[in-house]
Parts: C-alpha cells; structure tokens; sequence
C-alpha cells in the first residue's frame, strides 16, 4: 500500500522528466495551492510565499531526475518548499529557533498534556508567536514532521528540536489560552 | 502526542486557508524553465524513416533515368540494326521481284501466282513489322521477320533457278536437236 502512494502521479512525474510542458503544469496545479499554503506558514507574507514557490518549482522541474520514488513526490517537493523556507528567513536573518534556546531545559521541562481547541484559535495563535517559534510548531504540528525531519530542516539536534518544540508549544498555549 | 497536537494533526486540512495565484506564479515559473525540448528534426525517427525513403526514391529515380536513357539508346541501336537488315532484304527481295517480272520465260499467269505468294508474305511481313514496333525485344518476332525475308528471297530463288534449269534443259534439247 505504501508502495503504491509513493508511485501516486508515476506517470505525469516520469513526463514531466522529458521536459513536457503540458504535463509539468498538470503536475503544478495539483501542487501549487499545498505549496502556497506551506509558504504563508513559514514565511507569513504572500510575495515571499509566491517566490519560495516559484524557486521551489523551477527547481523541482529542473532536478526532477533526481527524484526516485522514495517518498511521494508531493512530500519531495513539500521538503523543497520548506527548505527554501528555512533559508529564506535566515537570508533575513530571521531566527529559525528561539533565541534562548538551552537544550539543558528539555530534561528539566515537564510535558503537559493539552486538550483539543479551535483550530481558528490555533491559527491566530501561531500567527501571534515570536520569531523562532512558529516554524517548529508549523513543522511539528501543521505539516506533521517529526523532530528527526525537523532536526534535519532546521540544522539542529534531534533533542534540541524535541525540546524547542514544547517550549513553542508552551507559548502557544499561553495564547490560545489569552484570546 | 496529547489531544491538543492529534486534533490539530486531524485538521491539517483547515490550514491550508490559502489560494495561490496560479497563472501568475506559472507565467514566472515558466519563464525560468528550459524552453520544451525539441528533438531535432534531423534527429527525429520519423524524419530518418522520411529521409531514407526519400533517398532510396530519389536513388531509385536516378537509376531508372539513366537505365531508361540506356535503354533507349540500346533501343536505337538495335533500332537501327534492325532498320539496316530491313532495307538490306528489302532491296534484295525488290531486286527479285523485279527479276521475276522481267524474266522473259515466265508466262504472265506464272508470274501473277507467283508474285501473289511474295504479296501474302508482303503482308505476313507488315503485320510483324507492326507487333515489332509493339515490342522490340521481341526475339519470336525479330527470327519472324527474317524468316518472312528469307522465305520470300528462297522463293524467288528457287524460281529464278527453276527457269533457268528449264531453259538450260530448253537449250540442251535445241542443242541436241
């Protein structure tokens, strides 16, 4: 079965390898509004979204022979998007991760357990997070990657992922909880 | 995973609140995209196969034309071969005739027979001539019409020496006499 999702769009992706236009924009529509979507999560402003994505695509497009099948292409091209994201914001020079980020706290951070709450509450509470934070919460929890994924993104251990991870969460609780 | 993180996971969906400007942002992408790839023509399977064909035709026609041409002056040749050996035993047969016309010997009634057999093979001869016109390679023919020449000219022949044996009889009995 997971085979077969990994070969989801087999034949439009193995077009699009020649280089036909045609099918390079079928492969687009059906990715384009995901991306986009990725995009104004990470980088909060519709211009910088739409030039992450643009890149993202011309360079999924142009090194397309380099994508064997070993996830799904919409998750290899979800990573494109994401790491252009990331080095977007540090071109910026945007903090990726807290600024007072300790890895020490994570033994000494005490899980809390959270109960389900709006999702439009969710939203405007990301959207109120410091720099540094979103990103962690958007990759953990929005586009469901773990801290090993999230390590590899943000250039950071696994641990220190797993512990900025619930002090973003912590944070945003706090909002939520405020609104 | 607390319920707080499962029940945002569950509704990946609501945050994708979004819609890019599609046209737009693939006009840029594009712009920066390879132009297609065109395969050359030259290069193209269908434009070898077209090309070979061609090239075998136009091989083919040149070919044709100059085999044609050799033909064709073959064709005189043996045209005029044929046009030379025509006239050759025309003359001949003509000659004869003439002979036989002239023969002082002959009776009027043994000439008119005579020449009657030289007419039908007059005639023999002209229907050849035509179906060699037809076909030159024709070798039944071609033997046909030399036949018909040499049939015609033996005819002759053997009349011209039938005479003269009947008047070399004619003279020995007037010479015995």
């Amino acid at each position: 079965m997971e085979t077969n999702i990994r070969f989801t769009h087999q034949a439009l992706v193995e077009k699009c390898k020649t280089g036909h236009r045609s099918s390079q924009y079928e492969l687009y529509t059906l990715y384009v509004d995901a991306m986009y979507n990725i995009g104004m999560r990470m980088l909060g402003n519709k211009e910088d979204a739409e030039d992450v994505v643009q890149e993202s695509f011309v360079d999924a497009f142009k090194n397309l022979t380099s994508f064997k099948y070993e996830s799904t292409f919409g998750a290899w091209l979800k990573r494109i998007v994401i790491n252009k994201s990331i080095n977007y914001l540090k071109a910026k020079r945007i903090p990726v991760v807290p600024m007072d980020s300790h890895e020490f706290h994570l033994t000494n951070e005490e899980m809390e357990e959270t109960e389900a709450v709006d999702i439009k509450k969710v939203k405007t509470g990301i959207a109120q997070l410091p720099q540094g934070y979103r990103q962690i919460i958007n990759l953990y929890l929005v586009e469901g990657y773990d801290h090993i994924e999230i390590g590899e993104v943000l250039g950071i251990s696994t641990s220190t992922s797993k512990s900025q991870y619930h002090r973003a969460k912590k944070k945003l609780v706090e909002i939520i909880k405020a609104l | 995973m607390d319920n707080f993180e499962k029940h945002i996971r569950a509704h990946q969906n609501e945050f994708d609140d979004h819609k890019a400007d599609k046209e737009k942002l693939w006009a840029r992408i594009e712009s920066e995209l390879a132009p297609p790839k065109v395969v050359p023509l030259w290069k193209s399977r269908g434009f070898r196969i077209a090309a070979s064909t061609l090239l075998l035709v136009g091989l083919g026609i040149i070919i044709g034309f100059f085999a044609l041409n050799a033909t064709t002056e073959q064709t005189q040749l043996v045209d005029q071969e044929l046009l030379d050996i025509d006239m050759h035993y025309k003359s001949l047969v003509s000659h004869q005739v003439k002979l036989v016309q002239n023969h002082p010997n002959l009776s009027k009634e043994d000439k008119t027979e005579f020449l009657g057999f030289i007419d039908e093979l007059d005639q023999e001869y002209e229907l050849l001539r035509l179906e060699m016109n037809k076909n030159l390679d024709n070798e039944i023919v071609l033997e046909a019409i030399v036949k018909n020449y040499k049939k015609r000219i033996e005819l002759i022949e053997n009349l011209l020496n039938q005479i003269n044996k009947s008047k070399t009889i004619n003279e020995d009995y007037g010479y015995t006499l």
